[in-house]
């Protein structure tokens, strides 16, 4: 291609078109103008105008979750990209593919406490998978070419451009869209093929198989192979929190979440099974509790990954896999598929069964005896919300209630703060969500306490045209950590407590946008109604009590196996 | 704990260094020694990282350096196998001729170079493994060292 003159910040805008951008998120500022004055004189890239820079980052992870595509976030220099720094880091920490763009003062001023200056380049390279401080116009293309290809291949993650006031007025020759990438940067997408085909045989002669779907399965789409291998094995499947949606929940096979806050019965499967699958999951802590000797005893490990250092990081393994769990997943199909005889599960397959209708029941039943108010708006919203609407959460209480009785039907209609547990993540995510599918309903399951954290984007809803909705488990304290104080702390709730929280709906309407409380779990789809059909976006306030626990729990300390608060549950 | 060397091949980038050393930090592991210097590729550097941890501690981090973008190659030089070195410069106290006689004479059956002497002191540059220049200066501390100065161990693997 014939060198062309640009300044840097038409060059910028010239090369997010090439990666396919349709949407930014962001928040202009000094530095930044050059960048702006371009953005405001295309049609190509929709810019939506945040309240909040860490909401800027949130809604481009929201969107690239749902959408699959990377997603793009702008900032300005200082405090507009210390701002971004919690959302990056959850973006990255949930292997969420964004690029952020942060304004930076004119390179003779780096390193000078200049106004609005933050060495952003340091302080971003723990919280993401790459970064860059560009120096001159010239390398603008190649850097954004590789910032896009290192965001969106291998193990997905954040990568973060940043961009000195002078190298977007800069003008300079250049060749657009370049190819080339780092040497140093092959991700290994291809798995071994001894591997999988002792994976095969292992799960072929196992008595007891269960698959572990972690979020790799969704950021590869690779939902299908995993319900064809589960049902051609007769193998269980439960999910990590991440992987929520891999599977229908509602699938015979699915025996829903484990973990800490997950269902009985997924983690006495973990316990059962004689082969565990474990795919694109990083053994978090939450997920295999603290006791490792309950966690899947007797079985022989597989992990597959697309990052060999998540292999044998939490949990030795006895079969490792390095690649794409989709790859993965069609290599040991077609093992699988040359074998004759499969069968001879029927005592597992049965046990399957039983445990699978004791989780269904418990969410099946919303007025179950022992269930809180809040399981009961949650497990109404369940029914109510189609299969392709898109939930979000906040981090907390109201996470786990949305984890454990929200049934998910499909992929990338969950989305969630797994690993970093970032309050305030909901909304904006919905926010990121609903620009990526403005056809779907969008609902941010959300607690009082995280939702006032972010809750002034509810002006880019009402400014933009984003109606989600934001259904509030409304409980007037921060629920989890009152929760780990009632059980834990003997019940000193020390700053736990919101006091006068305010009157959620009419912050709504005071933003213009629609708001009714509700007291009680029955009149919740009413509500919903009303909210949809007003086609703003809206608040409804869901009054619950502050002394609803999310049970069953594994206590700090706890193995897979010794769950408390399981009185609720049906016991099989 | 056991002492392992890691050899890098990174881009000559700035702010590589940190990112590198930044991965240790997080994980809490300590550098005990650390060169960086020009290689046989233009564009590229070579890191040469000592560091004490458990195996699987290690394991670890040497996983998480690969996946560092600008990290080209990663060779875990294990000690029995590499030739390694160590540059130490020091300045030995010599306090009469007698004394003076002696260090030198010591210095020159480690191998050692006499840079420079002055009525009480002597310059000596020893280039060897590093547990070789651990025992000579020890040696020399009989004497009284001034100033010591080590680069750090580099070390390339055998064919």
């Amino acid at each position: 291609m014939a060198k062309v003159k640009l300044s840097g910040a038409k060059i910028v805008v010239e090369e997010l078109k090439d990666e396919g951008v349709e949407v930014a998120f962001g928040i202009p500022g000094g530095v930044l103008l050059d960048l702006y004055d371009v953005i405001y004189k295309q049609e190509a890239i929709r810019h939506i105008l945040m309240r909040h820079e860490q909401c800027a980052a949130h809604a481009a992870d929201g969107y690239a979750r749902v959408s699959g595509r990377t997603g793009v976030c702008i900032a300005t220099s200082g405090p507009g990209a210390t701002n971004l720094v919690t959302g990056l880091a959850n973006a990255n920490m949930d292997s969420a593919p964004v690029v952020a763009l942060t304004g930076q003062v004119v390179t003779s001023a780096i390193g000078t406490n200049a106004f609005q200056e933050a060495s952003t380049f340091t302080i971003t390279m723990p919280v993401t998978k790459h970064n860059f401080l560009v120096k001159q116009t010239e390398d603008l293309p190649k850097v954004i070419h590789n910032a896009f290809y290192i965001a969106s291949t291998g193990r997905k993650g954040v990568v973060l451009i940043d961009l000195p006031k002078d190298v977007l007025s800069d003008v300079a020759e250049v060749d657009l869209h370049p190819k080339e990438t780092f040497a140093g940067y092959k991700p290994n997408i291809k798995p071994n093929k001894v591997q999988t085909k002792k994976t095969a045989e292992v799960l072929a002669n196992a008595e007891r198989p269960l698959i572990l779907a972690g979020g790799g399965i969704i950021s590869s789409d690779a939902s299908e192979e995993l319900r064809s291998l589960a049902e051609l094995l007769g193998a269980g499947v439960v999910t990590t929190l991440m992987g929520k949606g891999a599977i229908p929940e509602n699938h015979p096979l699915c025996l829903g979440m484990a973990g800490m806050h997950g269902h009985l019965y997924a983690n006495r499967a973990i316990n059962e099974c004689d082969a565990l699958l474990a795919l694109g999951t990083r053994f978090s802590d939450r997920l295999t509790a603290w006791q490792l000797d309950q966690f899947a005893p007797d079985a022989t490990l597989i992990h597959v990954d697309i990052d060999a250092a998540e292999i044998n990081k939490n949990m030795p393994v006895d079969i490792p896999i390095v690649g794409d769990v989709r790859l993965a997943l069609h290599d040991i199909l077609k093992w699988l598929e040359k074998k004759q005889k499969l069968g001879g599960k029927s005592v597992w397959l049965q046990r399957i069964k039983e445990m699978h209708s004791a989780c269904e029941e418990c969410i099946h039943d919303i007025r179950r005896a022992g269930s809180s108010v809040s399981d009961m708006f949650i497990k109404e919203l369940s029914v109510i919300l189609d299969d392709d609407a898109i939930v979000t959460t906040e981090v907390g209480q109201c996470q786990m209630f949305a984890a454990h009785y929200y049934m998910t039907k499909k992929p990338r209609t969950f989305i969630t703060s797994g690993g970093l547990g970032t309050m305030g993540f909901g909304f904006p995510a919905a926010i990121g969500a609903k620009v990526a599918a403005p056809d779907k309903k969008v609902v941010d399951i959300a607690g009082d306490g995280s939702f006032l954290m972010t809750c002034q984007d509810l002006a880019t809803c009402i400014e933009s045209d984003i109606p989600v909705v934001v259904c509030i488990l409304d409980n007037r304290y921060l629920g989890m950590v009152r929760q780990w104080q009632e059980l834990f702390f003997d019940k000193k709730y020390s700053h736990t407590g919101l006091g006068l929280t305010p009157d959620f709906v009419k912050l709504a309407e005071a933003f213009g946008c629609y708001g009714e409380r509700v007291e009680k779990p029955e009149d919740l789809e009413g509500a919903l109604n009303n909210a949809f059909e007003s086609g703003k976006p809206a608040v409804i306030d869901m009054i619950v009590g502050k002394d609803d626990k999310i049970l069953p729990m594994i206590p700090p300390g706890g193995g897979i196996i010794g769950m408390i608060g399981t009185e609720r549950c049906k016991h099989v | 704990m056991q002492t392992r060397i890691i050899s890098l091949l990174v881009e000559d980038h700035p702010g590589v260094l940190t990112r590198m050393s930044g991965m240790f930090t997080m994980r809490g592991i300590n550098i005990t020694s650390l060169t960086v210097s020009p290689c046989e590729t233009d564009g590229l550097s070579r890191m040469t990282v000592a560091i004490k941890g458990t195996e699987s501690e290690l394991e670890k981090i040497r996983k998480q350096i690969s996946n560092l973008i600008e990290v080209v190659k990663v060779v875990d030089l294990r000690a029995e196998g590499a030739i390694i070195r160590d540059l130490c410069l020091l300045k030995v106290h010599t306090k009469d001729s007698d004394t003076r006689l002696e260090v030198m004479l010591l210095a020159e059956s480690y191998g050692a170079n006499i840079m420079d002497a002055t009525q009480d002191s002597v310059i000596i540059e020893l280039t060897e493994e590093p547990g070789k220049i651990d025992r000579f200066v020890d040696l020399m501390q009989h004497f009284g060292v001034k100033q010591l100065f080590r680069t750090g161990l580099t070390a390339i693997g055998r064919d």
